[in-house]
Protein backbone atom coordinates (compact mmCIF):
# COMPACT_ATOMS: atom_id res chain seq x y z
CA UNK A 1 0.00 0.00 0.00
CA UNK A 2 1.30 4.08 -0.84
CA UNK A 3 2.20 5.77 1.72
CA UNK A 4 0.01 8.61 2.82
CA UNK A 5 0.71 11.73 0.94
CA UNK A 6 -0.13 15.15 2.71
CA UNK A 7 -0.77 17.62 0.18
CA UNK A 8 -2.02 21.36 0.58
CA UNK A 9 -3.26 24.33 -1.28
CA UNK A 10 -1.79 27.86 -1.10
CA UNK A 11 -2.53 30.68 -2.95
CA UNK A 12 -3.67 34.10 -2.58
CA UNK A 13 -6.94 35.17 -1.20
CA UNK A 14 -9.43 34.80 -3.72
CA UNK A 15 -7.87 33.24 -6.45
CA UNK A 16 -9.72 30.30 -6.29
CA UNK A 17 -7.83 27.64 -3.92
CA UNK A 18 -11.10 25.88 -2.41
CA UNK A 19 -12.63 25.82 -6.16
CA UNK A 20 -9.42 24.03 -7.40
CA UNK A 21 -8.73 22.32 -4.40
CA UNK A 22 -12.31 20.52 -4.30
CA UNK A 23 -12.61 20.32 -8.14
CA UNK A 24 -9.42 18.92 -8.40
CA UNK A 25 -9.74 16.25 -5.28
CA UNK A 26 -13.34 15.18 -6.51
CA UNK A 27 -11.49 14.57 -9.71
CA UNK A 28 -9.07 12.50 -7.80
CA UNK A 29 -11.90 10.24 -6.20
CA UNK A 30 -14.26 9.99 -9.21
CA UNK A 31 -11.52 9.11 -11.78
CA UNK A 32 -8.44 7.37 -10.09
CA UNK A 33 -10.57 6.27 -6.69
CA UNK A 34 -8.61 7.60 -4.37
CA UNK A 35 -9.40 8.18 -0.40
CA UNK A 36 -9.14 11.39 0.82
CA UNK A 37 -9.29 13.21 3.78
CA UNK A 38 -9.65 17.04 3.09
CA UNK A 39 -8.76 19.41 6.20
CA UNK A 40 -10.11 22.92 6.01
CA UNK A 41 -7.57 25.48 7.15
CA UNK A 42 -8.90 28.74 6.71
CA UNK A 43 -11.70 30.82 8.90
CA UNK A 44 -13.98 31.06 6.75
CA UNK A 45 -14.36 27.04 6.54
CA UNK A 46 -15.27 27.18 2.52
CA UNK A 47 -12.95 23.89 1.98
CA UNK A 48 -15.67 21.27 2.12
CA UNK A 49 -19.04 22.96 0.92
CA UNK A 50 -18.73 21.71 -3.13
CA UNK A 51 -17.92 17.93 -1.71
CA UNK A 52 -20.74 18.30 1.53
CA UNK A 53 -23.45 19.48 -0.79
CA UNK A 54 -23.55 22.18 2.26
CA UNK A 55 -23.56 25.64 2.39
CA UNK A 56 -20.65 25.38 5.97
CA UNK A 57 -19.69 22.74 7.47
CA UNK A 58 -19.42 23.19 11.28
CA UNK A 59 -15.63 23.51 12.19
CA UNK A 60 -13.46 21.99 15.02
CA UNK A 61 -13.38 25.13 16.62
CA UNK A 62 -17.13 25.99 16.54
CA UNK A 63 -17.85 22.50 17.91
CA UNK A 64 -15.11 22.73 20.61
CA UNK A 65 -16.58 25.76 21.63
CA UNK A 66 -20.32 24.75 21.75
CA UNK A 67 -19.04 21.25 23.77
CA UNK A 68 -16.86 23.08 26.38
CA UNK A 69 -13.49 21.67 25.09
CA UNK A 70 -12.04 19.86 22.20
CA UNK A 71 -11.63 16.79 24.47
CA UNK A 72 -14.99 16.47 24.61
CA UNK A 73 -15.63 16.11 20.80
CA UNK A 74 -15.98 12.75 19.21
CA UNK A 75 -14.13 12.23 15.62
CA UNK A 76 -18.32 11.73 14.05
CA UNK A 77 -18.38 15.24 15.25
CA UNK A 78 -16.30 16.62 13.29
CA UNK A 79 -15.53 14.63 10.33
CA UNK A 80 -17.68 14.30 7.64
CA UNK A 81 -18.62 12.12 5.06
CA UNK A 82 -18.74 13.49 0.95
CA UNK A 83 -22.23 13.60 -0.53
CA UNK A 84 -23.40 11.13 -3.24
CA UNK A 85 -20.77 9.60 -4.45
CA UNK A 86 -17.49 10.76 -2.00
CA UNK A 87 -19.51 8.82 0.80
CA UNK A 88 -17.53 6.00 1.60
CA UNK A 89 -20.49 3.50 1.43
CA UNK A 90 -21.60 4.93 -2.11
CA UNK A 91 -19.41 2.64 -4.70
CA UNK A 92 -21.68 3.45 -7.06
CA UNK A 93 -19.03 5.45 -9.51
CA UNK A 94 -16.00 5.11 -7.46
CA UNK A 95 -14.35 3.41 -4.66
CA UNK A 96 -13.19 6.46 -3.40
CA UNK A 97 -14.04 8.40 -1.02
CA UNK A 98 -13.66 12.13 0.93
CA UNK A 99 -14.09 12.72 4.40
CA UNK A 100 -14.04 16.43 5.56
CA UNK A 101 -13.13 18.63 8.57
CA UNK A 102 -13.26 22.57 8.55
CA UNK A 103 -10.45 23.44 11.98
CA UNK A 104 -12.30 26.84 11.72
CA UNK A 105 -10.86 29.86 13.44
CA UNK A 106 -11.37 32.93 15.79
CA UNK A 107 -13.79 35.93 14.22
CA UNK A 108 -12.14 38.37 12.21
CA UNK A 109 -9.84 40.42 14.22
CA UNK A 110 -9.83 38.29 17.69
CA UNK A 111 -6.85 35.88 18.05
CA UNK A 112 -5.31 33.69 16.13
CA UNK A 113 -6.21 31.34 13.00
CA UNK A 114 -2.89 29.13 13.81
CA UNK A 115 -4.08 27.99 16.97
CA UNK A 116 -7.16 26.70 15.51
CA UNK A 117 -5.16 24.51 12.89
CA UNK A 118 -2.79 23.05 14.72
CA UNK A 119 -5.72 22.21 17.34
CA UNK A 120 -7.44 20.73 14.48
CA UNK A 121 -4.80 18.57 13.15
CA UNK A 122 -3.46 17.00 16.65
CA UNK A 123 -6.70 16.23 17.40
CA UNK A 124 -7.32 14.64 14.14
CA UNK A 125 -4.41 12.63 14.45
CA UNK A 126 -4.96 11.64 18.04
CA UNK A 127 -8.83 10.25 17.08
CA UNK A 128 -7.10 8.28 14.43
CA UNK A 129 -8.54 10.67 11.49
CA UNK A 130 -5.54 9.75 9.24
CA UNK A 131 -6.00 6.18 8.68
CA UNK A 132 -3.87 4.01 6.69
CA UNK A 133 -6.88 3.16 4.10
CA UNK A 134 -6.46 7.18 3.41
CA UNK A 135 -3.88 7.87 0.21
CA UNK A 136 -3.89 11.82 0.87
CA UNK A 137 -4.50 14.04 3.03
CA UNK A 138 -5.53 17.64 1.81
CA UNK A 139 -5.02 20.87 3.48
CA UNK A 140 -6.53 23.57 2.35
CA UNK A 141 -5.32 26.99 3.87
CA UNK A 142 -5.82 30.96 4.52
CA UNK A 143 -3.91 32.80 1.82
CA UNK A 144 -2.50 35.49 3.83
CA UNK A 145 1.03 34.59 4.58
CA UNK A 146 1.63 36.54 7.43
CA UNK A 147 -0.88 34.85 9.49
CA UNK A 148 0.36 31.95 11.81
CA UNK A 149 -2.63 29.89 10.05
CA UNK A 150 -0.43 29.60 7.01
CA UNK A 151 2.78 28.40 8.32
CA UNK A 152 1.04 25.75 10.65
CA UNK A 153 0.32 22.97 8.55
CA UNK A 154 4.33 22.88 6.70
CA UNK A 155 5.98 24.32 10.49
CA UNK A 156 4.48 21.54 12.54
CA UNK A 157 5.83 18.96 9.00
CA UNK A 158 2.27 17.92 8.27
CA UNK A 159 1.89 19.01 5.02
CA UNK A 160 4.88 17.98 2.86
CA UNK A 161 3.89 19.12 -0.62
CA UNK A 162 2.64 22.14 -1.33
CA UNK A 163 0.73 23.36 -4.84
CA UNK A 164 0.33 27.00 -5.05
CA UNK A 165 -2.97 28.43 -7.33
CA UNK A 166 -2.17 31.11 -8.92
CA UNK A 167 -2.38 33.42 -12.27
CA UNK A 168 -0.79 35.47 -14.81
CA UNK A 169 -2.20 38.28 -12.98
CA UNK A 170 0.63 40.56 -10.72
CA UNK A 171 -0.48 39.85 -7.21
CA UNK A 172 -1.33 36.31 -7.77
CA UNK A 173 2.32 36.26 -9.04
CA UNK A 174 3.46 38.17 -5.84
CA UNK A 175 1.94 36.28 -3.86
CA UNK A 176 3.24 32.75 -5.39
CA UNK A 177 6.47 34.02 -4.72
CA UNK A 178 6.01 34.83 -1.11
CA UNK A 179 4.18 31.48 -0.43
CA UNK A 180 7.91 29.85 -1.62
CA UNK A 181 9.71 31.79 0.81
CA UNK A 182 7.59 30.80 2.79
CA UNK A 183 8.11 27.28 2.38
CA UNK A 184 11.65 27.62 1.78
CA UNK A 185 11.85 29.34 5.51
CA UNK A 186 10.83 25.72 6.45
CA UNK A 187 12.02 22.99 3.93
CA UNK A 188 15.18 22.78 5.37
CA UNK A 189 13.74 22.34 8.89
CA UNK A 190 10.85 20.06 7.85
CA UNK A 191 10.49 17.93 4.94
CA UNK A 192 7.85 20.78 2.93
CA UNK A 193 8.74 20.92 -0.83
CA UNK A 194 6.85 22.82 -3.24
CA UNK A 195 5.16 20.67 -5.49
CA UNK A 196 3.73 22.82 -8.68
CA UNK A 197 2.36 25.76 -9.46
CA UNK A 198 -1.67 25.11 -10.64
CA UNK A 199 -2.89 28.48 -13.10
CA UNK A 200 -6.10 29.04 -12.61
CA UNK A 201 -6.52 31.17 -15.41
CA UNK A 202 -7.77 34.73 -15.41
CA UNK A 203 -7.41 34.33 -19.43
CA UNK A 204 -5.45 37.27 -19.16
CA UNK A 205 -2.65 37.84 -22.20
CA UNK A 206 0.27 35.15 -22.30
CA UNK A 207 -0.95 33.96 -18.83
CA UNK A 208 0.89 30.67 -19.98
CA UNK A 209 3.98 32.33 -20.70
CA UNK A 210 4.07 33.85 -17.45
CA UNK A 211 3.14 31.18 -15.33
CA UNK A 212 5.46 28.97 -16.88
CA UNK A 213 8.11 31.08 -16.59
CA UNK A 214 7.70 32.32 -12.96
CA UNK A 215 7.56 28.28 -12.25
CA UNK A 216 10.69 27.53 -13.79
CA UNK A 217 12.32 30.42 -12.28
CA UNK A 218 11.37 29.53 -8.59
CA UNK A 219 12.66 26.20 -9.30
CA UNK A 220 9.32 23.99 -9.71
CA UNK A 221 6.98 22.91 -12.86
CA UNK A 222 3.06 24.68 -13.92
CA UNK A 223 1.41 21.64 -13.11
CA UNK A 224 -1.69 22.51 -15.33
CA UNK A 225 -3.34 25.59 -16.83
CA UNK A 226 -6.80 25.74 -15.46
CA UNK A 227 -8.79 27.34 -18.00
CA UNK A 228 -12.01 29.27 -16.93
CA UNK A 229 -15.32 27.88 -17.20
CA UNK A 230 -18.91 28.77 -16.48
CA UNK A 231 -19.18 25.22 -15.58
CA UNK A 232 -17.34 26.19 -12.58
CA UNK A 233 -19.72 28.76 -11.52
CA UNK A 234 -23.23 26.65 -12.52
CA UNK A 235 -22.02 23.73 -10.09
CA UNK A 236 -21.03 26.08 -7.14
CA UNK A 237 -23.94 27.61 -7.54
CA UNK A 238 -25.85 23.59 -7.00
CA UNK A 239 -22.73 23.35 -4.02
CA UNK A 240 -21.06 20.47 -6.47
CA UNK A 241 -17.99 19.73 -7.87
CA UNK A 242 -17.56 20.33 -11.45
CA UNK A 243 -16.91 16.25 -12.07
CA UNK A 244 -19.91 15.51 -10.49
CA UNK A 245 -22.27 18.38 -12.17
CA UNK A 246 -21.05 17.70 -15.88
CA UNK A 247 -18.30 14.75 -15.45
CA UNK A 248 -18.22 14.98 -19.73
CA UNK A 249 -18.04 18.43 -19.81
CA UNK A 250 -14.05 20.01 -20.95
CA UNK A 251 -13.38 21.54 -17.85
CA UNK A 252 -14.02 18.15 -16.08
CA UNK A 253 -11.49 16.97 -18.35
CA UNK A 254 -9.07 19.61 -16.97
CA UNK A 255 -9.70 18.69 -13.36
CA UNK A 256 -9.22 15.24 -14.29
CA UNK A 257 -6.19 15.43 -15.75
CA UNK A 258 -4.70 17.57 -13.15
CA UNK A 259 -6.03 14.82 -10.94
CA UNK A 260 -4.08 12.27 -13.00
CA UNK A 261 -0.54 14.84 -12.96
CA UNK A 262 -0.79 15.19 -9.22
CA UNK A 263 -1.08 11.46 -8.56
CA UNK A 264 2.10 11.01 -10.72
CA UNK A 265 3.88 13.77 -9.79
CA UNK A 266 7.41 13.37 -8.38
CA UNK A 267 8.79 16.33 -8.92
CA UNK A 268 9.06 18.20 -5.49
CA UNK A 269 11.68 20.94 -4.38
CA UNK A 270 12.85 23.18 -2.75
CA UNK A 271 12.04 26.37 -4.15
CA UNK A 272 14.23 29.15 -5.03
CA UNK A 273 12.07 32.69 -4.64
CA UNK A 274 12.93 35.53 -6.83
CA UNK A 275 13.68 38.76 -5.49
CA UNK A 276 11.57 41.50 -6.13
CA UNK A 277 13.30 43.30 -8.73
CA UNK A 278 13.43 39.99 -11.09
CA UNK A 279 9.82 39.01 -10.35
CA UNK A 280 9.30 42.56 -11.94
CA UNK A 281 11.72 41.93 -14.77
CA UNK A 282 9.37 38.86 -15.15
CA UNK A 283 6.42 40.86 -15.63
CA UNK A 284 7.57 43.74 -17.85
CA UNK A 285 9.10 40.97 -20.13
CA UNK A 286 5.71 39.36 -20.50
CA UNK A 287 3.93 42.54 -21.09
CA UNK A 288 1.85 43.03 -17.76
CA UNK A 289 3.99 45.98 -16.86
CA UNK A 290 5.45 48.56 -18.81
CA UNK A 291 8.75 49.88 -17.77
CA UNK A 292 8.83 52.94 -16.26
CA UNK A 293 11.79 55.57 -16.09
CA UNK A 294 13.08 56.62 -12.56
CA UNK A 295 11.60 60.10 -13.11
CA UNK A 296 7.97 58.62 -13.53
CA UNK A 297 8.13 57.51 -10.01
CA UNK A 298 5.20 58.50 -7.70
CA UNK A 299 3.83 61.18 -10.89
CA UNK A 300 0.46 61.04 -12.27
CA UNK A 301 -0.50 60.16 -15.62
CA UNK A 302 -0.92 63.45 -16.64
CA UNK A 303 2.03 64.99 -15.61
CA UNK A 304 4.27 61.52 -16.28
CA UNK B 1 7.33 16.91 -14.47
CA UNK B 2 4.79 17.10 -17.23
CA UNK B 3 4.76 18.18 -20.53
CA UNK B 4 3.11 17.24 -23.77
CA UNK B 5 0.83 14.68 -21.04
CA UNK B 6 4.04 12.99 -20.87
CA UNK B 7 5.65 12.12 -17.30
CA UNK B 8 9.16 12.89 -17.18
CA UNK B 9 11.36 12.00 -13.46
CA UNK B 10 12.11 14.44 -11.26
CA UNK B 11 15.76 13.19 -12.23
CA UNK B 12 15.26 15.24 -15.59
CA UNK B 13 14.67 18.45 -12.91
CA UNK B 14 12.08 21.46 -14.06
CA UNK B 15 13.13 22.61 -17.43
CA UNK B 16 12.86 19.16 -19.29
CA UNK B 17 15.22 20.31 -23.15
CA UNK B 18 12.73 20.93 -26.23
CA UNK B 19 15.15 17.74 -27.63
CA UNK B 20 14.09 15.32 -25.23
CA UNK B 21 10.45 16.33 -25.15
CA UNK B 22 10.64 15.93 -29.25
CA UNK B 23 12.59 12.46 -28.38
CA UNK B 24 9.74 11.06 -26.34
CA UNK B 25 6.96 12.60 -28.60
CA UNK B 26 7.99 10.76 -31.78
CA UNK B 27 8.94 7.44 -29.87
CA UNK B 28 5.48 7.55 -28.48
CA UNK B 29 3.53 8.83 -30.97
CA UNK B 30 4.94 5.71 -33.84
CA UNK B 31 3.84 5.11 -37.42
CA UNK B 32 1.52 7.70 -38.44
CA UNK B 33 1.78 6.81 -42.20
CA UNK B 34 -2.19 6.43 -41.78
CA UNK B 35 -2.62 10.07 -40.70
CA UNK B 36 -2.88 12.29 -43.87
CA UNK B 37 -3.92 15.10 -42.02
CA UNK B 38 -5.44 16.60 -38.68
CA UNK B 39 -8.53 18.79 -39.17
CA UNK B 40 -8.35 21.65 -36.11
CA UNK B 41 -11.02 24.15 -34.68
CA UNK B 42 -10.54 26.82 -31.91
CA UNK B 43 -14.07 28.24 -30.35
CA UNK B 44 -14.99 30.55 -28.19
CA UNK B 45 -16.26 29.81 -24.44
CA UNK B 46 -19.84 30.76 -26.11
CA UNK B 47 -18.87 27.88 -28.63
CA UNK B 48 -18.97 30.12 -31.42
CA UNK B 49 -16.13 28.11 -34.19
CA UNK B 50 -13.70 31.04 -34.39
CA UNK B 51 -10.93 29.46 -36.36
CA UNK B 52 -10.80 26.66 -38.38
CA UNK B 53 -6.90 24.75 -40.42
CA UNK B 54 -5.63 22.19 -41.24
CA UNK B 55 -2.45 20.74 -40.49
CA UNK B 56 -0.51 18.39 -42.63
CA UNK B 57 2.65 16.02 -42.10
CA UNK B 58 6.06 16.91 -41.39
CA UNK B 59 6.25 19.13 -38.45
CA UNK B 60 6.48 18.08 -34.41
CA UNK B 61 3.27 20.12 -34.45
CA UNK B 62 1.83 17.67 -36.93
CA UNK B 63 2.90 14.47 -34.84
CA UNK B 64 2.27 15.58 -31.30
CA UNK B 65 -1.51 16.73 -31.91
CA UNK B 66 -1.55 13.06 -33.96
CA UNK B 67 0.18 11.46 -30.75
CA UNK B 68 -1.91 13.84 -28.62
CA UNK B 69 -5.50 12.89 -30.62
CA UNK B 70 -4.47 8.55 -30.56
CA UNK B 71 -3.88 8.88 -26.99
CA UNK B 72 -6.53 10.92 -25.45
CA UNK B 73 -9.62 9.55 -24.31
CA UNK B 74 -12.04 12.94 -23.84
CA UNK B 75 -15.05 11.99 -24.82
CA UNK B 76 -15.45 12.85 -28.78
CA UNK B 77 -17.74 15.43 -30.42
CA UNK B 78 -18.52 14.61 -34.04
CA UNK B 79 -15.27 12.61 -34.31
CA UNK B 80 -13.39 15.64 -32.62
CA UNK B 81 -11.36 15.34 -29.35
CA UNK B 82 -10.90 18.46 -27.20
CA UNK B 83 -7.01 19.60 -26.26
CA UNK B 84 -5.84 20.48 -22.83
CA UNK B 85 -5.09 23.92 -22.61
CA UNK B 86 -1.64 23.27 -20.78
CA UNK B 87 -0.75 20.51 -23.63
CA UNK B 88 -2.13 23.15 -26.69
CA UNK B 89 0.81 26.08 -25.62
CA UNK B 90 3.95 23.04 -24.51
CA UNK B 91 3.23 22.32 -27.85
CA UNK B 92 2.66 25.61 -29.61
CA UNK B 93 6.13 26.36 -27.69
CA UNK B 94 7.85 23.48 -29.20
CA UNK B 95 6.90 23.57 -32.26
CA UNK B 96 7.44 27.35 -32.52
CA UNK B 97 11.46 26.59 -31.97
CA UNK B 98 11.85 23.96 -34.57
CA UNK B 99 8.98 23.94 -36.97
CA UNK B 100 9.05 25.70 -40.32
CA UNK B 101 7.07 29.29 -40.72
CA UNK B 102 3.52 27.53 -41.45
CA UNK B 103 3.41 25.63 -38.88
CA UNK B 104 4.94 28.71 -36.70
CA UNK B 105 1.55 31.05 -38.11
CA UNK B 106 -0.77 28.31 -36.99
CA UNK B 107 0.86 28.27 -33.74
CA UNK B 108 0.25 31.85 -33.44
CA UNK B 109 -3.64 31.02 -33.25
CA UNK B 110 -3.34 28.14 -30.87
CA UNK B 111 -1.49 30.64 -28.14
CA UNK B 112 -4.83 32.26 -27.87
CA UNK B 113 -7.35 31.70 -24.91
CA UNK B 114 -10.20 29.85 -27.39
CA UNK B 115 -10.49 26.08 -26.86
CA UNK B 116 -9.47 23.87 -29.56
CA UNK B 117 -10.65 20.20 -30.75
CA UNK B 118 -8.97 17.97 -33.19
CA UNK B 119 -10.11 15.18 -35.51
CA UNK B 120 -7.56 13.07 -37.33
CA UNK B 121 -8.38 11.99 -41.32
Amino acid sequence: MAALRQIAFYGKGGIGKSTTSQNTLAAMCHYYGQKILIVGCDPKADSTRLILHEKAQSTIMQLASEAGTVEDLELEDVCKPGAGEFNPEDETITDGYIMCTESGGPEPGVGCAGRGVITAINFLEEEGAYDDELDFVSYDVLGDVVCGGFAMPIREGKAQEIYIVMSGEMMAMYAANNISKGILKYANTGGVRLAGLICNARMTDREYDLAKNLATQIGTQMIHFVPRSNHVQRAELRRMTVVEFAPNSEQAMEYRELARKIIANDLKVIPTPLEMDDLEALLMEFGLEEEVEVEAIGKRAEEA
Amino acid sequence: MFVCGYHFPASMGNDVSMDKVIEKVNEEAGDLSGVSSIEVTGETAKGEIVEKFTVTPGSFLFTALADYYNKSDVPQKDGFKMIYYTNKYQISEISKSVDGDDAKALCRKLDDMNLYRLKIA
